[in-house]
């Protein structure tokens, strides 16, 4: 992988430390929670999602066994329903092979706590308000749709949108803004294990409405982060739809290029 | 009347930020490759690999690239827009130029710089970082896609995307900075390939036999015809506003048909299309070189390496289109693949 500066590597090593990604059972079981013959959960919209980050992790590994930046990944209930289903929770979970480090059974009153006390770098929801609060709270959250389930299970596809509308309503954006910037910085370096060819995780940078410049300051700044996008498309009003369709990310950021 | 000419004029600076909707727009999309000279560069990817190439790349990112083969056909297109937004500063009906390009994005500073050194006007553009582009050609309804790499000129002919491959050639004659001018080969690139077929398997006897039986009998069309209709719907711009003589668009046909004969089908069948093409040059199966000197067109399109080549020898800007029953015998010729 390009690498600018190595010194800074070597020092960064020893500080790595885990990605912590949670995701609502919601998200990682089908919706209502249908079940097979054996009574456990049907995979869900994050499923390939959950799949995908463990590939990355597999990936890590066999590159430097002794690896610390790996996803630390965390199955979240958030409302009290779910909260009493525990042992099927856990049960799917293991059943499909999913390889998750905890679980946290809580319930729509203490949820963000417990994502603030797990330290969570990346909430990933189906539900908007639980988006809302996540961020509200500063904790970046990124509200997944049905073309997740969609997407590929052998690489982590991340999509930076460089000139999105800033959701308003988000409350504190500055500190989304930091955490946005954060998680990003440790996927860049992620992304710096591996070669330009065959690597389990791809970044993409889009902008929507300006022109070259507006994407060109977008790479820049995430650059600046130290992330190195490996596809770019300057739109300039073309609409983003059939270009989204093309590129099938498993989620969109656009919390590090907000004007504030 | 007045009062809305003003109000033209002090939109029009604001129209020329927004961008025109493909579906209104001529869309030519173009690879950095033809674009600009990268040779120095694609010696690096082939020598040492990607990763020193892309390094190379970011190290020289304030060098802007000088221009390619595909350069003076882009600038020619912008001077057609310059034209196009005095007449009509409200219609998106103007040439849209896009970059697309296999390269990863860390050469996209390296490229925007370039573009803005050039003072060109594109703000659109696809680096895939490795994956086919034919996805995004087709999103963006491309009318036209230039590239150094035959093999991904011959997938977007495929996909039913005209397509031509374009090459560096040793010297470029100076083109008209005023008027595009665009040539066309007629078999395999504004017509099908039925033709040449036969005169591949028959000979030259039989060709003017087939055709004269044929001559009331429309050709098919080739991958470049709808490019021609693109042009002819904004030469009809200029007509429609009293200015046919000084329109900044010129096409011409160069084919080996001759005038007496083999000719008279393909006038037929352009008439028919409803397309008018400024200059029709019968050759006859003489050497098309001389001519396209004297036409100097910005590009000149044909299915035939031998042509592309005698037309490079003297300056002349050509686009390979790999179609048709010719290209069994361009073996000997292959492009490098790569960015």
């Amino acid at each position: 992988m390009v690498s600018t500066d190595q010194k800074t590597d070597v020092k960064e090593k020893e500080a790595d430390c885990p990605v912590v990604v949670a995701v609502t059972s919601h998200a990682v079981f089908e919706s209502g929670g249908a079940e097979d013959p054996d009574g456990l959960y049907v995979g869900g919209i994050a499923f390939p999602l959950l799949q995908a980050l463990q590939k990355v992790n597999e990936r890590l590994l066999k590159e430097n066994p002794a690896e610390s930046l790996l996803f630390d990944v965390i199955v979240i209930t958030t409302e009290s329903q779910q909260q009493q289903q525990s042992s099927r929770i856990t049960e799917s979970i293991r059943h499909h092979g999913l390889k998750v480090s905890r679980f946290c059974f809580s319930n729509e009153e203490d949820f963000i706590e417990n994502l603030l006390n797990n330290n969570v770098h990346l909430f990933l929801t189906t539900n908007r308000n639980e988006a809302l609060q996540g961020s509200q709270k500063g904790v970046l959250s990124v509200l997944l749709d049905e073309h997740t389930a969609s997407c590929p299970t052998e690489q982590l596809r991340v999509l930076f949108c460089g000139d999105a509308v800033v959701q308003s309503e988000a409350g504190p954006a500055l500190a989304s803004k930091q955490a946005a910037q954060s998680f990003s910085a440790q996927i860049g370096k992620m992304r710096g294990r591996f070669g330009l060819f065959d690597s389990p995780i791809s970044i993409a940078l889009v902008t929507s409405r300006g022109g070259r410049e507006s994407c060109g300051d977008a790479l820049r700044t995430l650059r600046s982060l130290g992330v190195n996008a490996d596809e770019a498309y300057c739109l300039a009003g073309v609409p983003r739809g059939p270009i989204k369709r093309l590129l099938r990310p498993h989620f969109l950021l656009s919390e590090c290029f907000s004007s504030n | 009347m007045t009062p809305l000419r003003h109000l033209a004029v002090h939109l029009r600076p604001w129209k020329q930020n927004t961008h025109p909707k493909p579906e209104n727009a001529v869309t030519v999309a173009v690879s950095s490759r033809v674009l600009f000279r990268t040779e120095r560069e694609q010696k690096v990817f082939e020598q040492q690999g990607v990763e020193e190439y892309l390094r190379y790349q970011i190290e020289h990112e304030n060098e802007p690239f000088a221009p390619g083969p595909a350069f003076p056909f882009v600038k020619a297109l912008e001077t057609v827009n310059a034209r196009l937004r005095e007449l009509y500063p409200q219609s998106e009906e103007l040439f849209d130029i896009v970059l697309v390009t296999y390269n990863h994005a860390h050469v996209g500073i390296r490229l925007i710089n370039t573009i803005n050194h050039h003072n060109l006007f594109i703000e659109r553009f696809c680096m895939t970082g490795g994956s086919s582009p034919i996805g995004y050609l087709k999103a963006w309804q491309t009318n036209l896609y230039l590239s150094a790499d035959a093999n991904k000129v011959r997938e977007a002919l495929t996909e039913g995307i005209a397509a031509a491959t374009m090459f560096m050639p040793e010297k470029m004659t100076e083109v008209s900075e005023s008027q595009l001018r665009v040539a066309f080969d007629g078999d395999a690139v504004l017509f099908s390939d039925e033709s040449e077929r036969i005169f591949k398997a028959h000979g030259l006897d039989k060709f003017f036999e087939h055709e004269k039986e044929n001559e009331d009998r429309l050709l098919d069309h080739g991958p470049l015809k709808g490019f021609l209709e693109a042009l002819g719907k904004l030469q009809k711009k200029f007509y429609a506003k009293g200015q046919r003589l000084d329109c900044p668009i010129r096409t011409y046909l160069v084919t080996a048909r001759s005038a007496a004969s083999s000719g008279i089908r393909a006038l037929k069948t352009l008439r028919a299309w409803g397309l008018e093409i400024d200059e029709a040059l019968f050759l006859a199966g003489a050497p098309k070189g001389p001519m396209l000197e004297k036409i100097r067109p910005h590009i000149y399109f044909d299915d035939q390496m031998f042509h592309i080549e005698g037309a490079a020898e003297m300056g002349t800007i050509a686009a390979h289109v790999p179609y048709g029953i010719a290209q069994k015998h361009n073996s000997k010729h292959n492009t490098s693949a790569g960015k």
